[in-house]
């Protein structure tokens, strides 16, 4: 293998052949076979409509195979920064965990282990925005509003796509 | 006969011995639902040299469904208001011995019409949504005003509380929350947050809260009539605006086929009630925070193997997402993000 073959430009998306199998590839194509031939194919009035209700999960899954370890990065890193942030504002016996999680890293890039995290992360959050919403001050009151907003970010991003 | 068909056939031969030559037939799965499993069968018997021809309707527990529901509830909701004057089947035999059909079940009556679906971009009301719309709110007010222990219902959860329904059905989804949320959710924690620290005043009466009461939970007719008001399952007692915000919500909203103000008045004149406006906002967020929890029970439910209904999969996945939105946007008007 040549310095070339592994540029970073090659290695860009665009630059994939329209003909890898990728795993959301296969999937659309499940998806598709599913929608087009079992299920107007199927004539018992229960299993048809699941059949494509199956086709739309699987449209769903597809969908969101390609960017599923960046959106779990990305949000993961802005629950620590926003952490970060409350650290100030919060009581001792919270504050030293949040430090901790929001110097933290992923332990790894395998979706299950973003999740985990992403649900470590999360516990805090939901933690630290409950003691900001009895906190007294304006410091506390501007985290809390933009923890809600970070809220809506992150439910914008991870909207399943149809 | 197919083999459940004759496992049915053999439990009526049970329930009734004066039955002769029962012939259980014509028995499908019903699509839709995931709290139950429903079917509808064909019966036959002779009583005597009386021939017996009836449309039934079997519900039988699911493995796992969207909610815990008490096994024998909706059976004892169905009795109790029999003769309230409200659309509903009529119930025959309860069964709790899993040996007949693997899983407790009963047996109603198959009432006439079709559901109209709250999911489709068509008129699921075939032209007839006033009719639907003005009915609707009218049983629901009848409902509210049904004495709730006049007719044996104080047996239903919080029948015996004197007050404070709110705090016990938001305690109520909150441990079910906690029972099955495999990633919390901050926005539906912080929504709880703020029920608690707001809220609603007292009801003016305690009622039967149907609890699911909603555009496709029914059944019309051709003519416009609700002949069959369905899927008691979380009937329980509290405040009847938590009826009356379920069937706002804008997953679901009846206002698509009615206007709101017009829906209330109605509701107001069958209740008897003053509908408080302030409280059913509180009622309104309280439903989408009830509608996160169910669905993540049904994402639980699919993920752990139970219940591989593809319903409960299509709920954990877009409708979580549709109330989680919702609630966002709730907070957003409540000045949450500043």
């Amino acid at each position: 293998m040549t310095d070339k073959g592994m540029s970073p430009k090659s290695l860009s998306p665009e630059n994939l052949s329209p003909g890898n199998l990728s795993i959301d590839n296969a999937l659309h194509g499940l998806e598709e076979f599913l929608r087009d031939r079992i299920a107007p194919a199927i004539e018992d009035p229960y299993v048809s409509p699941m059949a494509r209700l199956s086709a739309m999960v699987l449209r769903i899954c597809a969908n969101s195979v390609d960017d599923a370890a960046e959106l779990r990065v990305e949000e993961n890193a802005a629950i620590r920064a926003i952490l970060g942030e409350a650290v100030p504002l919060l009581p001792a016996s919270i504050a030293g965990q949040c430090h901790d999680a929001a110097t933290s890293r992923d332990p790894g890039l395998k979706i299950s282990i973003l999740d985990a995290e992403n649900h470590r992360l999360r516990v805090l959050l939901v933690t630290a925005q409950a003691v900001l919403e009895d906190g007294i001050g304006p410091a506390a009151k501007a985290l809390d509003q933009r923890i809600w907003q970070l809220l809506e970010t992150v439910e914008t991003k991870r909207a399943p796509r149809d | 006969m197919s083999s459940l068909e004759a496992q049915v056939a053999a439990y009526l031969a049970h329930r009734m011995p004066e039955a002769v030559g029962i012939v259980v037939d014509e028995l499908g799965r019903i699509y839709g639902g995931s709290s139950q499993e429903t079917f509808r069968f064909h019966a036959t018997w002779k009583e005597g040299e009386i021939s017996i021809d009836r449309r039934l309707i079997l519900r039988r527990d699911a493995t796992a469904g969207l909610v815990v529901a008490e096994r024998d509830l909706e059976y004892n909701v169905y009795r109790a208001l029999a003769g309230q004057g409200l659309p509903i089947p009529g119930v025959y035999f309860l069964e709790l011995d899993a040996k007949w059909l693997d899983r407790p079940f009963f047996i109603m009556d198959m009432c006439p019409g079709k559901p109209g679906s709250p999911f489709v971009l068509t008129d699921p009301y075939d032209g007839h949504g006033t009719a639907i719309g003005e009915q609707y709110w009218s049983i629901l007010g009848m409902l509210a005003a049904i004495d709730y222990k006049a007719v044996g219902l104080e047996s239903l959860r919080n029948g015996a509380a004197p007050s404070g329904y709110w705090a016990l059905e938001l305690d109520r989804w909150e441990a079910i929350l906690d029972e099955n949320e495999a990633l919390i959710e901050p926005a539906v924690r912080g929504a709880m947050r703020w029920l608690r620290r707001n809220p609603p005043p007292e009801p003016a009466k305690a009622s039967i809260v149907h609890g699911d009461y909603r555009s496709g939970n029914f059944l019309f007719t051709e003519d416009g009539n609700i002949s069959a008001i369905l899927d008691w399952e979380m009937c329980h007692i509290g405040d009847p605006l938590e009826d009356v915000a379920w069937g706002l919500d804008p997953f679901w909203p009846i206002t698509r086929h009615y206007p709101l103000d017009e829906g209330l008045a109605r509701w107001e004149a069958a209740s008897g009630i003053a509908l408080d406006r302030a409280a059913l906002d509180w009622w309104l967020l309280f439903t989408a925070v009830k509608a996160c929890v169910i669905w993540t029970t049904a994402a639980s439910g699919f993920a752990s193997g139970k219940n591989r209904e593809m319903t409960m999969a299509l709920s954990g996945i877009r409708a979580g997402h549709f109330h989680r939105d919702l609630i966002l946007k709730m907070m957003r008007t409540r000045g949450a993000m500043g």
